[in-house]
């Protein structure tokens, strides 16, 4: 791959020829044709996914608790075996190809996972030598990956005395040891504090610069707004809505009124009865809230006061308000019906 | 909060071709530090078969002495035991095999390990090759404690690493034994309860602490189709220098490798069988086809 090799992050010298070839007859990092994997049990995890991920791309993969993300994060990483349709990971069949794949990919499981007994560094080190990585490079890798996870002055402590956040850092740099061009995320901030985020965050945009391919699944929609070039949102085993960031805020239609209201829910329907026939709005969303109501509409800034009147009109508190642009939530209200939170500690399985 | 000081992430980095040997190399070093991080393990495993080494020389030592020395004139009771201790240990330490893997299922490691790109079969080699390098090693010293509490191996250094080798033998089908129960049971407990209600019998309901001669009938008769019997008496063959297999009689040879050789071929067909088991129920708990 000579047009890349200052971004390298390239694995595939091993088998240098084959698999620029393979690579470079299909530049897509992932591509994806009516993947579909049911459990043994029945469960239709993943019902007809098509994507495709060009190489360099940071791409998020959004949806709620068992929708199919890690279902499908493992069958892209070669430990489930898709019971329908065709996977190419740089170029390789997931099926047929799967050392080549497993050569060519770092993968970040939901679930941390190290091994307790062995230090941070020599967790690394494991992961290293499970790569191939070559003995002279061993030890300076090491190092940088400890410094960049922050966990360098506990280098030679076990980690069964790491917090969990702590594990979790340590589990992300084993899984780039060996440097891959595609690196599979499942939540691999879920459980960090924000310090901590920030920091990956700031060495997954690194690493994608240089032109590592990311695929990452978040709930934290904050996440996939800032890192993800494109996003893909599943639900139930399907696609449902994909785009940048900012197409899919324009799908929602329109920017957002948020209204807090007195009365409780009695006054949350009555409120959205009234923005429903409210005439300037169009054919505006609107959804009741833990607050009070949220309206969103093309018009939502220019007769967004003229609500509030109609609402005082009709004898309905209104304690506070506010207009604003969409946020990915807004579209995954729109799309899936349900909010998306990542704190209601509710975890599928 | 500056970005770290790494690269130059320039070069690609080759995977420097890891070989089968390499990868099973990778994984003995694993399991080997993980060993020597849990001390207590090791020793503890070692501690019973110590107890029961003391324990019965000096309890029992008068009475069984006179029942070994019926059948084996001049062969004193720490001689007669400390083949059958060698082969406790390995009973021993081939429970935690299985203890090691569902410990690997359950941080996981094991998941881990199969989405590199590593040999899955250098991986369990590996595995397995820390575990029976642990093995002799502890056989080993029970070995050198049962010479300094004045057991004799007759045969001399060739009979201890004969007796090792058995110890080996033997422990294989048991590793097998214990790791198809962690992959089918998936839980840590279960494992260790499963493979420790196994060898008390196993080791009383044999030939291990007293000839066969000296045990009630129905003791014999199970002892006759316990793997026990067949390593304790093919190292025992080897620690007294003569044949002193209690239940298959062969003359092959002539001499101690008759007491070896059928024990040996039974232990063998045993690791076999059990080993097949094993490698089905973790290439199936490894394969990537929906289960
Ligand atoms: N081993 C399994 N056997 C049977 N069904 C499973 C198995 N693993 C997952 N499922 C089911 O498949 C569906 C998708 O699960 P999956 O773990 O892929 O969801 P997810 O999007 O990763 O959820 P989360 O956000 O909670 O991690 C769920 O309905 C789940 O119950
Ligand atoms: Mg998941």
């Amino acid at each position: 791959m000579p047009t890349r090799d200052t971004a390298g992050p390239g694995d595939r010298s091993r088998d240098g020829n084959d698999a620029a070839a393979a690579a470079s007859a299909s530049a897509a990092a992932i591509d994806v044709d009516g993947l579909e994997l049911t459990y043994a049990d029945g469960t239709v995890a993943v019902d007809g996914i098509d994507m495709t991920v060009p190489e360099g791309e940071f791409f998020g993969f959004l949806g709620p608790n068992g929708a199919g993300k890690t279902t499908t994060i493992k069958v892209f990483a070669t430990l489930l075996s898709p019971t329908g349709g065709a996977v190419r990971i740089n170029g390789f069949d997931a099926r047929s190809d799967s050392r080549k794949v497993r050569e060519s990919i770092g993968y970040m499981a939901q679930e941390t996972s190290i091994d307790p007994e062995l230090t941070a560094a020599e967790n690394i080190e494991f992961a290293c030598e499970a790569y191939g990585v070559p003995r002279d490079a061993r030890t300076d890798r090491v190092d940088e990956l400890l410094d960049l996870v922050d966990l360098a002055d506990v280098a030679d402590k076990r980690a069964e005395e790491f917090s969990g956040g702590m594990k979790k850092r340590l589990d992300a740099a084993t899984a780039l040891v060996h440097r891959p061009p595609l690196v599979f995320l499942d939540e691999p901030t879920t459980g960090l504090d924000p310090k901590a985020r920030n920091r990956l965050w700031e060495y997954f945009r690194r690493i994608n610069d240089l032109g590592t391919t990311i695929f990452l699944t978040t709930q934290y929609l904050e996440e996939a707004d800032q890192l993800c070039d494109r996003l893909a949102v599943i639900l139930d085993g399907e696609i449902v809505a994909d785009g940048s960031p900012s197409e899919l805020k324009r799908e929602v239609g329109g920017e957002v009124l948020d209204v807090e209201l007195e009365g409780g829910q009695a006054a949350g329907e009555r409120a959205a009865d009234i923005a429903r026939e409210f005439d300037a709005f169009g054919d505006a969303s609107v959804a009741e809230t833990e607050a009070g109501i949220s309206v969103t509409a093309e018009t939502a800034r220019e007769h967004g006061t003229d609500l509030l009147v109609a609402l005082r009109d009709a004898e309905i508190t209104v304690t506070g308000f506010n207009i604003r642009a969409p946020t990915l939530d807004d579209v995954f209200l729109a799309i899936t019906g349900e909010e998306l939170d990542a704190d209601d500690g509710e975890v599928a399985r | 909060m500056s970005a770290p000081e790494t690269d130059d992430r320039s070069g690609p980095s080759a995977r420097s071709g890891n070989t089968f040997v390499g990868d099973a190399w990778v994984n003995f070093k694993r399991w080997n530090l993980k060993a020597v991080r849990n001390p207590f393990v090791l020793v503890v495993s070692l501690v019973q078969p110590i107890i029961f080494l003391v324990l019965f020389t000096e309890v029992f030592g008068n009475v069984a002495g006179g029942a070994v020395n019926q059948g084996l004139p001049g062969i004193n009771y720490e001689t007669y035991l400390v083949p059958a201790i060698a082969i406790q240990v390995a009973l021993a330490a081939a429970i935690t095999s299985g203890v090691g893997l569902v410990n690997d299922i359950e941080n996981g490691m094991f998941e881990k390990v199969l989405v590199t790109p590593m040999s899955r079969t250098a991986v369990f080699v590996g595995k397995t090759a820390a575990e029976v390098f642990r093995i002799a090693v502890q056989i080993a010293i029970i070995l050198g404690l049962g010479v300094l509490l004045g057991a004799d191996i007759v045969t001399g250094v060739a009979g201890a690493v004969g007796i090792i080798a058995v110890g080996i033998l033997f422990s294989l089908w048991f590793v097998a034994f214990s790791n198809a129960v962690a992959i089918i049971t998936r839980d840590q407990e279960s494992t260790i309860i499963s493979a420790n209600l196994l060898q008390f019998p196993l080791l009383f309901l044999s030939s291990a602490f007293l000839p066969l001669e000296a045990l009630p009938g129905w003791i014999q008769t199970f002892a006759r189709v316990n793997p026990v019997t067949y390593g304790v008496d093919a190292a025992r063959s080897l620690m007294v220098d003569r044949d002193v297999m209690t239940v298959i009689d062969v003359a092959w040879f002539g001499g101690t490798l008759d007491g070896v050789a059928p024990g040996v071929a039974v232990l063998v067909g045993l690791d076999l069988a059990l080993g097949a088991v094993a490698v089905a129920l973790l290439s199936r708990a490894s394969s990537s086809d929906v289960k």
